[in-house]
């Protein structure tokens, strides 16, 4: 089989000087090394890698000035703030308040969507035709986006993750995320919602190291309005670099074992 | 004459094939038995089956262990400490046997220390009086090596260079070839693993262990000193695989020692039972029935459970970071 693909790749290029001869678009196939995007044999976009936001979103989404637990950031919300409905806004604000106490992530959670990726570690995308994997260092966080063309479960669920299904439109992966739960905060400000949330995400390639994702989120109980997210992600290209398991809450009970004589 | 498309078609169509092929390769399994004594014997040799288009044997799928959960390593099927399985009270060869394969006489050579400490924690099992005597896995632990193939049935995912293993509490990233390793004095609830496929046969060294999952509720044990050299020998009825894994711990054990676990794979012949098969109907109308696991959560709901699996709620912060 790998022959025979090199083989076919060896054609392909030949077969490509001609198209330069005129305005035609160039084939992804031919478009210089150094920005061309990796593609999967089928030709759709090829997101495997590690991956990590260099962003501030998860300490706040909004606009925020340094603070004790936070570094300053710009803010990654379209238009700046979120347009809480008047009862939720008391509701997050009260999440502020108990932030050092009540943020999911200080029990090692599974943050859920879309926070896990704009979580500041990194995680692994495992791509076939049919699905993405995304295995997250951080807790035991893996989550499923199929490509086949299923739709959401008729079941009712109640996912911390929810329910992902995506759809390429070009090379743009969009995913209609479903079946949420009311457990997951939105970043570490108490930024949240409820298990009315609707997620759509839109994954793609700003080059071979730099995915542009951005979420829109949607909550009739939280949010006057759907409002969205955009961050970059950056490929880890560090020496040798892989992902080390971090279940992380298993660090309050972890000393108990192996045996110990005596302890 | 637009000839790029056309390669560019061509290309995409043949590569594609061997996934589409692979997605139903899977032989119908619902003559397998779920749960059985025998251990049936899988040689090392070539592989016959479908192969992934970088050239690994196509072994993606669904896969449970046959012969009984954790509850007890070397008599598997007779129960936990204080919880005597009904097949307990049968003469040993009507149970499985047990899954410590090499010595013969199915026993884990601990050095005297080792087996004290293991002892003890059997003994303080079923009313635990200690933090210590609590199965990890009660806790959300990862199961570990090798006890994720003794709990819940898991998923084999495949990706060039790459086999994953998705299992009820926790993941393995199992890279192929030579590569980087981990410093040493990195410890892992899963270990650090480095495959490659001889034949019909993927095989894995586990380093990196840090030895705290235990095997089940006996206690059996590893320290971090140990390494695991995994076989996954897979039949080629692409039904089945055993799981051989060879233990050295200088620290615990009086000399290396092997355990096979039998493992049988599922497919959308079968009807999901919550348990081996613990997995949804895909909701894609008009396609042919295939099934998926649904997300995976433990620390988020733990409670306590019955047999001294206490469960440990956790309320506080665990990190400050």
């Amino acid at each position: 089989m790998r022959q025979l693909k090199f083989l076919l790749a060896t054609v392909s290029i030949a077969l490509v000087p001609p198209a330069f001869a005129d305005d035609r678009p160039v084939p992804p196939q031919a478009v210089p090394a150094s920005t061309a995007i990796p593609r999967l044999a089928s030709g759709k976009p090829d997101f495997s890698g590690i991956w990590q936001t260099l962003s501030e979103a998860d300490y706040d989404l909004e606009p925020h000035a340094g603070r004790r637990d936070a570094p300053p950031g710009p803010g990654v919300v379209e238009g700046g703030t979120i347009p809480y409905l008047p009862g939720a806004l008391a509701q997050r604000q009260d999440h502020f308040a108990r932030r050092a106490k009540d943020d999911p992530r200080l029990k090692c959670w599974v943050l859920g969507v879309p926070r896990g990726v704009y979580y500041p570690a990194p995680f692994q995308i495992f791509q076939r035709d049919r699905d993405l994997t995304l295995v997250h260092q951080f807790g035991n966080q893996v989550r499923t986006i199929p490509t086949d063309g299923s739709l959401h479960p008729d079941a009712d669920n109640d996912l911390f993750l929810g329910d992902s299904r995506g759809r390429w439109e070009g090379d743009t992966l969009v995913v209609d995320v479903t079946d949420f739960n009311e457990e997951t905060w939105l970043d570490r400000a108490g930024n949240f919602h409820s298990d009315q949330l609707h997620v759509v995400e839109r994954w793609s390639f700003v080059d071979k190291d730099t995915l542009s994702y951005s979420a829109t989120l949607e909550d009739p109980r939280v949010f006057s309005k759907p409002w969205a997210v955009n961050v970059l992600l950056h490929r880890r290209r560090d020496r040798d670099f892989q992902l080390i398991e971090d279940y992380c809450y298993t660090l309050e009970y972890e000393h108990f074992y192996p045996h110990k004589d005596g302890k | 004459m637009r000839r790029t498309p056309f390669s560019l078609l061509l290309l995409a169509s043949i590569a594609a094939a061997p996934s589409v092929a692979a997605q139903n390769a899977a032989p119908a399994t619902q003559g397998e038995p779920r749960r059985s004594k025998e251990v049936p014997v899988i040689a090392s040799g070539e592989w016959s089956g479908p192969r992934t288009a970088d050239g690994q044997p196509d072994i993606a799928g669904f896969y449970s262990n046959t012969v009984g959960n954790h509850g007890n390593f070397t008599d598997p099927q007779a129960g936990p400490p204080g919880e005597a399985s009904e097949a307990a009270k049968l003469p040993r060869d009507r149970r499985a046997p047990s899954r410590v394969s090499d010595p013969a006489d199915g026993q884990i050579p601990y050095l005297p220390a080792a087996r004290a400490l293991q002892a003890d924690f059997a003994k303080n099992f079923p009313n635990p009086t200690r933090p210590r005597y609590i199965e990890p896995l009660a806790r959300c632990a990862p199961a570990g090596v090798p006890k994720s193939f003794m709990w819940h049935g898991f998923e084999v995912r495949q990706y060039p260079g790459v086999v994953l293993f998705l299992f009820d509490s926790g993941w393995r990233v199992v890279r192929l070839g030579d590569g980087p390793r981990l410093a040493p004095s990195i410890k892992l609830w899963n270990g650090a693993s480095r495959g490659r496929w001889e034949g019909n046969t993927l095989v894995v060294e586990v380093t990196n262990n840090n030895g705290k999952a235990l095997f089940g509720r006996y206690g059996d044990y590893m320290s971090e000193n140990a390494t695991v050299a995994e076989r996954y020998v897979f039949d080629n009825n692409q039904k089945r695989f055993n799981y051989v894994a060879t233990f050295t711990d200088p620290t615990v054990y009086a000399r290396p020692w092997t355990a096979t676990i039998p493992v049988r794979r599922y497919t959308a012949a079968d009807e999901p039972d919550g348990w081996n098969f613990d997995v949804q109907k895909v909701n894609a109308p008009g396609q042919p029935l295939r099934y998926e696991h649904v997300e995976r959560i433990c620390a988020e709901n733990n409670g306590p459970f019955g047999g001294g699996a206490v469960g440990v709620p956790s309320d506080g912060p665990v990190i400050a970071r």
